[in-house]
């Protein structure tokens, strides 16, 4: 019931979106190379998908973004954790980290291109140079908030030093951990899109661009459309997933 | 290695913790503090010790020397008849805050410092200790999922767990409710008599420092001395109504009345 009236709520903009779009493009007199209508949509989409264009562009970028967030995960952790559990690690890469971080991941792309091309690997190394920062200023919030006295309790029971790191730190940090991989995902999609849309022979990004420059909007709003949903499917996908690993934490909000 | 050697011709190894002439300092913006002066303490083989003072007393400092946590550089500390150099698996520890790890579930949670022994043995302790403090039906619980009164159980099953001999708790009734904390000084009595562990308790509840302690150390503050310690009657303290009980009351309600307005003379009167 209260989830019905939810999805109702949520839906009330979307359908007023459509039905002006509708609107628009039925009574108005915008060109459909600027405003394409619903039915030429509709059928831009079934022919990207029967002749298996749409399917083999969004693998292509699919590929990329497993490449590139795994990569950018295992870093981001790492740097995260060594950052939190050392201060003096912390003092020689925090500076630095927080310079860099300040230059937008578009900004990266032309010098990225320049020393690897517009092939695999540059999309690689945009998405991590986008998707590193959320994971590792979110692990080092985590290593870092975790209580003294947790430690001490870990100092009562003689762990040693990683054992400390596996048994207290990283399970205290673990839920935002999660977040910022959430967040880290979240980016990487929208940096291989980037990326592809700047410089790049396949890809979603580069179908969206090619139909651009071909007025083909219908095209261009199909690769929106899906480009939106994939997004919002990863997101709730590893949530779902997420949430089997930190099964304490739900609890904690449904006690309150 | 800890062992409990008694009567080898040194005497102090009769006490189970032993502490001469300790004085602590800390350094604070490098002024050094004085937390502790000139300690001297003496705890036997199953006896129940509670400490009163003022917050900020150095009593926390105190028991944290006394299991490790804390260095000292000045005077003797004695566990079991050794100089403490560090945490060790026969001096266990309650907090005031349960420290209960929340991504563990209570059974893990009282496990925690039995990494030494195999999963079957490791189970049985904490089954034991589970059913000691009457938490065997939340064994697979969040600590989230339990309240105040039975966090503080859990913690104090994981404190015995590696079976100390001595059992060190840091206000760990501070933060319940006056009837729960009535209802778990009897449990932790109960405990005691079960399994015989020497234990000494901070506390700023004058009530419960007489309800549960065989001695009851008096501390002052800044720096922490001991003003005295005062011997209880093991029947009459444990009567809250009795005379004896409102005795000890007045004698420690003095001393703090002494503290706060400074009136010495009527100190030394009484």
């Amino acid at each position: 019931m209260k989830t019905g009236k939810y999805i109702l709520v949520a839906l009330i903009v979307p359908v007023i979106i459509l039905v002006l779009w509708y609107i628009a493009t039925t009574f108005g007199s915008l060109p459909a190379s600027i405003l394409p209508g619903q039915q030429m949509v509709g059928n831009a989409f079934i022919e990207m998908t029967s002749n298996g264009q749409l399917q083999g562009d969004l693998m292509i970028s699919l590929v990329r973004v497993v490449k590139g967030f795994l990569a950018s995960a295992i870093t981001g952790v790492f740097l995260g954790s060594v950052m939190g559990m050392s201060s003096k690690m912390q003092n020689l890469l925090l500076p630095t980290i927080t310079v860099i971080r300040q230059i937008p991941m578009v900004a990266w792309i032309p010098l990225i291109i320049l020393w690897s091309g517009i092939g695999e690997s540059s999309k690689v190394i945009i998405i991590m140079i986008a998707a590193v920062f959320p994971i590792l200023v979110n692990t080092l919030s985590g290593i870092e908030s975790t209580p003294d006295g947790y430690a001490e309790v870990a100092r009562l029971y003689k762990l040693g030093k990683w054992k400390t790191f596996t048994k207290v730190y990283l399970p205290h940090a673990l839920p935002q951990i999660l977040v910022g991989l959430k967040l880290g995902l979240g980016v990487s999609w929208m940096a291989v899109v980037a990326s592809e849309l700047i410089a790049a022979s396949t890809g979603i990004g580069y179908r969206m661009n090619e139909a651009r420059s071909l007025m083909k909007s219908d095209k261009v709003i199909v690769c929106m459309i899906v480009i939106g949903l994939i997004g919002i499917i990863m997101d709730k996908l590893i949530s779902l997933l997420f949430n089997q690993f930190t099964p304490w934490v739900n609890l904690q909000k449904n006690s309150k | 290695m800890e062992n409990t050697r008694q009567n080898t011709g040194r005497t102090g190894n009769e006490y189970i913790i032993n502490i001469e002439h300790l004085n602590k300092q800390f350094l604070v913006d490098k002024q050094p503090i004085e937390v502790l002066r000139d300690i001297n303490l003496q705890v036997k083989k199953g006896e129940f010790i509670t400490i009163v003072g003022h917050s900020g007393c150095g009593k926390s400092t105190l028991l944290k020397i006394m299991c490790g946590l804390v260095s000292y550089e000045d005077g003797t500390v004695e566990r079991n008849g050794h100089a403490v150099a560090g945490p060790g698996p026969k001096c266990g520890m309650v907090f005031q805050d349960h420290r209960l790890l929340p991504w563990l579930k209570i059974k893990d949670n009282v496990g925690f410092g039995l990494r030494h022994l195999s999963k079957e043995e490791k189970e049985q302790q904490v089954k034991e200790h589970l059913e000691l403090v009457g938490l065997k039906d939340f064994a697979n619980s969040y600590p989230s999922q339990l309240s105040g009164g039975m966090s503080q159980r859990a913690a104090i099953a994981r404190g015995l767990a590696n079976k100390p001999t001595i059992l060190l708790l840091d206000e760990p009734f501070g933060a319940l409710d006056a009837l729960t904390r009535i209802q778990m000084q009897k449990e932790i009595l109960r405990i005691q008599e079960e399994q015989g562990t020497t234990m000494v308790m901070i506390t700023h509840d004058i009530d419960e420092a007489i309800y549960l302690g065989n001695r009851i150390v008096v501390m002052s503050a800044r720096p922490g001395e001991i003003k005295e310690i005062i011997k209880t009657d093991p029947v009459e303290s444990k009567k809250r109504d009795s005379i004896l009980f409102a005795k000890y009351k007045k004698k420690i309600y003095d001393y703090f009345f002494e503290d706060t307005e400074e009136e010495h003379d009527v100190a030394y009167v009484i």
